[in-house]
């Protein structure tokens, strides 16, 4: 019986959300930015395997073989995230804001709790309709983005289809972090109105501000600035490239490791590193965006050198990247371990707002 | 059968409601009577379980509605003064959801609302009811508050909204479903509408029950009891001699002495008539000042207050 009265709910809210315009029109948003993310996504990949076979044709030497890394079906979906990223978190927020204010306008809610109904079940059936609509998007647009991989010809194997199910994942948890806000919002406030400026609000914080906060500039004013170069490493560097200028070989950063004071300069490199990123991922605990992001980093640019990313927002990401540079074999688990702590995360920040909500509504005084 | 145990309600340290106790038996229409803000609506919304009291408890049919919420409100149907419907969905998509929730499958939602909606003058309705008048969400509200075939009815200011004809309808409907042997509550600060629905009431004033019984013997109490003055009108085919008794407060004849106006503490009718005839006056007229209804219960409210 009482599951009965939570599925009656959670079915009311399912049709509510997929008969209502602002869910249409968000979803009909969503599904144009996915599409032409995708194809997008899918002429560079292209254009970058182009590349690669041709690389592969033309190979000389071991040191070129590792400059030319073969594209990742995964980083098609890169362009993907980043409108997922605004365009969900507007989706979450939409579908979640006025779900208990909007009873409370209409006084609907008196009406529907004086009925044989526990509290928790109205506020459970609600999340779940709301849940099963969002997911219900979501699949819709996994499902157009791999049709329109399959059309291109791009046919993902077992280890990418995992990483797009990783990616799916994530992509839900971000939407339903910004629902679980909303929904909470919704229930603190008396008026839709009130419940959507302050989800805007707090959106705008941990999609705009925490990240902000995070960058190298303001990271930089908390840990200080990196360590300066030794003035006899930069007098040696130049030396050695005068010296190569002549004879046609390339000197690597990485040709200078047995140098005592490169070491020293790599161990105070790394430590600031270290700090900088440890700031960063507190900041990022603290923003679903951030922990998206660092999650679709890891899991869409598996195959590409990382090297430039040391200090930029998508840092967590390194440590995989590295590991597929050198080994050149792709595990699993390599890509997922560095994003453990962000999908932990992603994944608290809903139970808590979803908890707060909860708490709220199960106090609620309907007068 | 409603039993309100010593129901207390405090917001912010302020009582709405205070030390409430009331017995409705079975069959019986009772009006809850109240000027705004004198706590009928927190009295209701206890009873429905919907606010938990401060102190006290309600029982309905027996069961603690705090304890036992769910069973009773299988019990209840409930109509609030501002009643809310799902605006983007029909009538009969509200009741049938509102069913569903009852435990009731959708071929005997489906049903009632053919027997409900007709009822309330609702059938044949097709818009949402975001396009519905208040007057026919209030019409819409009572079916709903039929439609689990409660054994107790509680409708919180049934009539705000209705037109003349929605009115006699409702009260069509409550007397009928009272003569099934349901247990009505109607609260309202209309006097009128509740003098002609209900069988008995309480009357609230500033959260407490000042008065509760029938409505005659109530109107005849206070009349009695509760009020500390009696207004006699006298009038005389001779001229009236000075009056006197420990009772008379105060008494202006007329100038030619064939009448006075007596206000007394008590009914002295019979006195001045035996009064008069021992001193030879023959008399006219003796009557005592009848108050309207509304005078009768404005007075319960001044009392309280």
């Amino acid at each position: 019986m009482a599951g009965n009265r939570l599925f009656t709910i959670a079915q009311k809210e399912f049709f509510d959300h997929v008969k209502c315009r602002k869910f249409l029109l968000i979803f009909g948003i969503l599904l144009v930015v996915a599409i032409v993310g995708m194809i997008g996504g899918i002429t560079e990949y292209n254009k970058n395997l182009d590349s690669y076979n041709q690389h592969q044709s033309t190979i000389a030497s071991p040191l070129s073989s590792y400059m030319a890394e073969k594209p990742s079906i995964l980083s098609v979906f890169s362009s993907v995230a980043t409108y997922l990223m605004f365009v969900g978190g507007i989706l979450g927020i939409a579908m979640g804001f006025d779900l208990v204010s909007k009873e409370k306008e209409s006084k609907s809610l008196k009406i529907l709790l004086s009925h044989p109904v526990y509290r928790d079940e109205v506020i459970n059936g609600k999340a779940l309709g709301g849940i099963a609509a969002l997911a219900g998007a979501l699949f819709i647009v996994l499902f157009i983005a791999l049709a329109t991989l399959l059309i291109y010809g791009i046919v993902p194997d077992g280890n990418e289809l995992i990483l797009i199910t990783v990616f799916a994942t994530v992509s839900f948890l971000l939407i339903f972090s910004y629902f679980a806000i909303a929904l909470f919002m919704s229930t603190a406030m008396d008026e839709s109105g009130s419940a959507l400026i302050y989800t805007i609000i707090i959106f705008i914080v941990l999609s705009v501000l925490v990240p902000t906060l995070g960058s190298t500039t303001v990271t930089e004013l908390v840990i200080g600035n990196p360590p300066e170069l030794p003035r006899e490493l930069i007098d040696q560097m130049q030396h050695s490239a005068n010296a190569s200028e002549g004879s046609g070989i390339t000197v690597t950063f990485a040709s200078k490791g047995n140098n005592g004071a490169w070491d020293e300069f790599g161990e105070k490199m790394q430590a600031y590193s270290e700090k900088r990123q440890m700031v960063y991922s507190t900041l990022a605990l603290f923003s679903p965006t951030m922990n998206y992001d660092a999650i679709t980093s890891a899991v869409t640019q598996q195959y590409s050198s990382r090297a430039t990313v040391i200090g930029s927002r998508a840092s967590t990401t390194t440590s995989a990247a590295f590991s597929v540079g050198t080994s050149g074999d792709v595990r699993l688990e390599d890509h997922l371990y560095p994003i453990i702590a962000s999908m932990i995360a992603l994944l608290l920040f809903p139970t808590v707002f979803f908890g707060l909500a909860y708490m709220r509504f199960m106090r609620l005084d309907v007068r | 059968m409603i039993q309100l145990e010593h129901l207390s309600k405090e917001y912010n340290g302020v009582r709405a409601v205070n030390d409430l106790t009331v017995e409705i038996p079975d069959g019986e229409i009772f009006g809850l009577l109240g000027p705004n803000g004198s706590g009928k609506s927190t009295a209701i919304l206890m009873l429905v379980g919907l606010i938990e009291p401060t102190s006290g408890r309600c029982l309905i049919n027996g069961l603690d509605v705090a304890r036992d919420p769910i069973t009773v409100k299988q019990q209840i149907g409930y109509m609030p003064e501002d009643v809310g419907f799902y605006p983007t969905l029909s009538a009969k998509e509200n009741l049938t959801y509102f069913g569903k929730l009852y435990g009731m499958d959708t071929r005997t939602c489906i049903k009632r609302c053919n027997e409900l909606l007709p009822l309330v003058g609702l059938d044949g309705v097709i818009k949402d009811i975001g396009g519905y008048s208040k007057g026919m969400r209030q019409r819409l509200g009572l079916a709903k508050a039929l439609l689990n075939d409660p054994s107790v009815i509680i409708l919180d200011e049934p009539t705000a909204n209705l037109d003349p004809q929605g009115v006699a309808d409702y009260r069509t409907i409550i007397r009928n479903v009272a003569r099934e042997g349901k247990t009505v509550v109607v609260s309202s600060h209309i006097l009128e509408e509740v003098s002609k629905v209900s069988t008995s009431i309480g009357i609230l004033s500033a959260g407490t029950l000042v008065a509760q019984g029938s409505w005659k013997d109530l109107a005849r109490d206070h009349s009695i009891h509760a009020s500390s003055h009696v207004t006699i009108h006298v009038e005389t085919q001779d001229p009236m001699p000075e009056f006197h008794h420990p009772d008379l407060i105060h008494i202006d004849y007329e100038r030619d002495r064939h009448g006075a106006v007596l206000v007394t503490r008590s009914d002295l009718r019979d006195d001045i008539a035996d009064y008069l005839a021992q001193n030879g006056v023959r008399l006219r007229g003796l009557f005592r000042e009848e108050r309207s209804l509304e005078e009768t219960f404005l007075s319960y409210y001044q009392v309280a207050g």
